[in-house]
């Protein structure tokens, strides 16, 4: 059986297990339904939300966190956040820096690079 | 250089050489560019800046309190938010805030996991406008602000998040801490120069019940939401009374406020948030759907009742929780 189809399956039973009681039940409509355009797109968007934080979560463990604190760090984020996350880990901004001499140095460069394009 | 933790410790010993041997790379790319680039860099926001100070805006104004944070390799994103979060009096370090913001695989912090980690601070991690003048305006109100800058090229950037804590519109200067750097002044331009490639990208941490100087309603509503998620009601219920106080009839406000006063174990509270809100949003069958649901935990049946036939009575994409609600109310009459 392939990984991806495994992949599949165990996500599709992620969300019946998690997702599922919670639309079941009757009571109060969250904030986020309020806020969110319509609540239509709520709805639909909570099944692409429990995929997208499992995707998160596992690339987050991909790149060194143990899997307690990639499920802790993606509950802290809101749905759009991790909509953006899935799949751009590796190419979106990381600040970092870097260490002292090479940071002046840099800095430096720019610095001239933008005296020389910006003087009249 | 000090090395005190085991992510950098653990990241591979040639990191910081490869550093050294990008940098050189870059000082010839640099070069490169601007030979060809002479007069090509727009920097709309800050010349906007220098032609004419925003109305109502101090001329400068610095923070003199901030803590600065020293940082290791990598880490500038804990020691920014080090130094936002004791501004607003909450206890942070580098090394307690690394283990929820770092990322070693990527050595760095990501923006989202900045907004993320403000909120498991009990914090309201609010995004800001992407303006130069919504920075000033906030560092003029007292809050220190994050952001995202670029220090290298744009096709090979190395990205690096600093705070800034004062400005000086007469001498065209931002001041920021940046690294180890405890303080430092840019020009307006270069500062705009190297902040743009992030889209300009700016957050501020915000303590409960802090309203930004720069807020916008449903921006706002949002942050709070986004804190009410995370399982922290009552810093949310806070920050939902500043925004009422500001936009009383807000429906993002009112909503959010009956929801954690519900959460928070008092359904009167609740009642009377949702009452503002169907009041206020006659249209609105969410706040009606909740209005009947508490009006049902007090006892007050008959009320509820009405309440809940009306928010079936509206439709719209809350009908089913509506009927939901309807029913289990007619079960306990």
């Amino acid at each position: 059986m392939s990984t991806s189809f495994v992949r599949l399956v165990s996500r599709l039973l992620v969300v019946c297990m998690i997702a599922l009681p919670f639309q079941a039940h009757a009571g109060l409509i969250g904030t986020d339904e309020v806020i969110s355009a319509t609540q239509a797109a709520a709805a639909r968007d909570t099944v692409a939300s429990f995929l997208n934080r499992s995707d998160v979560s596992g690339q987050l463990q991909a790149l060194g966190l143990s899997a307690r604190d990639a499920k802790d760090r993606v509950a802290a984020l809101t749905d759009a956040e991790v909509a953006k996350l899935a799949g751009q880990i590796e190419s979106l901004p990381a600040g970092a820096g870097s260490d002292g001499a090479a940071l002046i140095l840099i800095l430096l460069i720019v610095w001239l690079v933008w005296w020389l394009a910006t003087k009249k | 250089m000090v090395v005190g933790h085991e992510e950098i410790a653990a990241a591979p010993p040639g990191a910081t050489q490869k550093a050294r041997v990008r940098a050189g790379f870059f000082l010839t790319a640099a070069l490169a560019a601007a030979l060809c680039l002479g007069g090509c860099i727009s920097l709309p926001q800050s010349e906007a800046l220098y032609a004419a100070a925003p109305a109502g805006l101090p001329e400068r104004a610095e923070l003199a309190n901030v803590p600065r944070h020293r940082q290791d390799d990598f880490l500038c994103g804990p020691a920014a938010l080090a130094s936002v979060f004791n501004a607003a009096d909450v206890p942070a370090t580098v090394e307690s805030l690394t283990p929820m913001v770092y990322l070693p695989g990527r050595q760095g912090s990501l923006q989202a996991e900045m907004l993320g980690t403000t909120r498991r601070a009990g914090l309201v991690a609010y995004k800001l406008a992407p303006e130069f003048e919504a920075v000033l305006r906030e560092v003029a109100a007292g809050t220190p602000v994050v952001v995202l800058i670029n220090l290298a090229l744009r096709l090979f950037p190395i990205w690096h998040y600093a705070v800034i804590i004062g400005y000086d519109l007469e001498r065209g200067r931002v001041v920021l801490i940046s690294g180890n750097r405890e303080r430092e002044e840019f020009g307006l331009g270069f500062f705009e120069y190297l902040w743009q490639d992030s889209g300009y990208w700016a957050m501020v941490a915000l303590a409960p019940g802090r309203l930004p100087a720069t807020a916008r309603e449903p921006e706002f509503a949002a942050s709070v939401a986004a804190l009410e998620r995370i399982g922290n009601p009552a810093a949310a219920r806070e920050s939902y009374r500043a925004l009422l106080a500001r936009w009383p009839a807000s429906l993002p406000g009112l909503f959010g406020l009956g929801n954690v006063e519900y959460a928070l174990g008092d359904p009167a509270a609740a009642e009377r948030a949702f009452r503002r809100a169907s009041e206020a949003h006659p249209q609105s069958a969410p706040a009606f759907n909740n209005l009947a649901h508490t009006l049902a935990e007090l006892g007050r049946l008959a009320e509820a009742e009405a309440a809940a036939r009306t928010a079936v009575a509206l439709g719209g994409p809350a009908l089913e929780e509506a009927q939901k609600t309807l029913e289990a109310i007619l079960q306990r009459r």
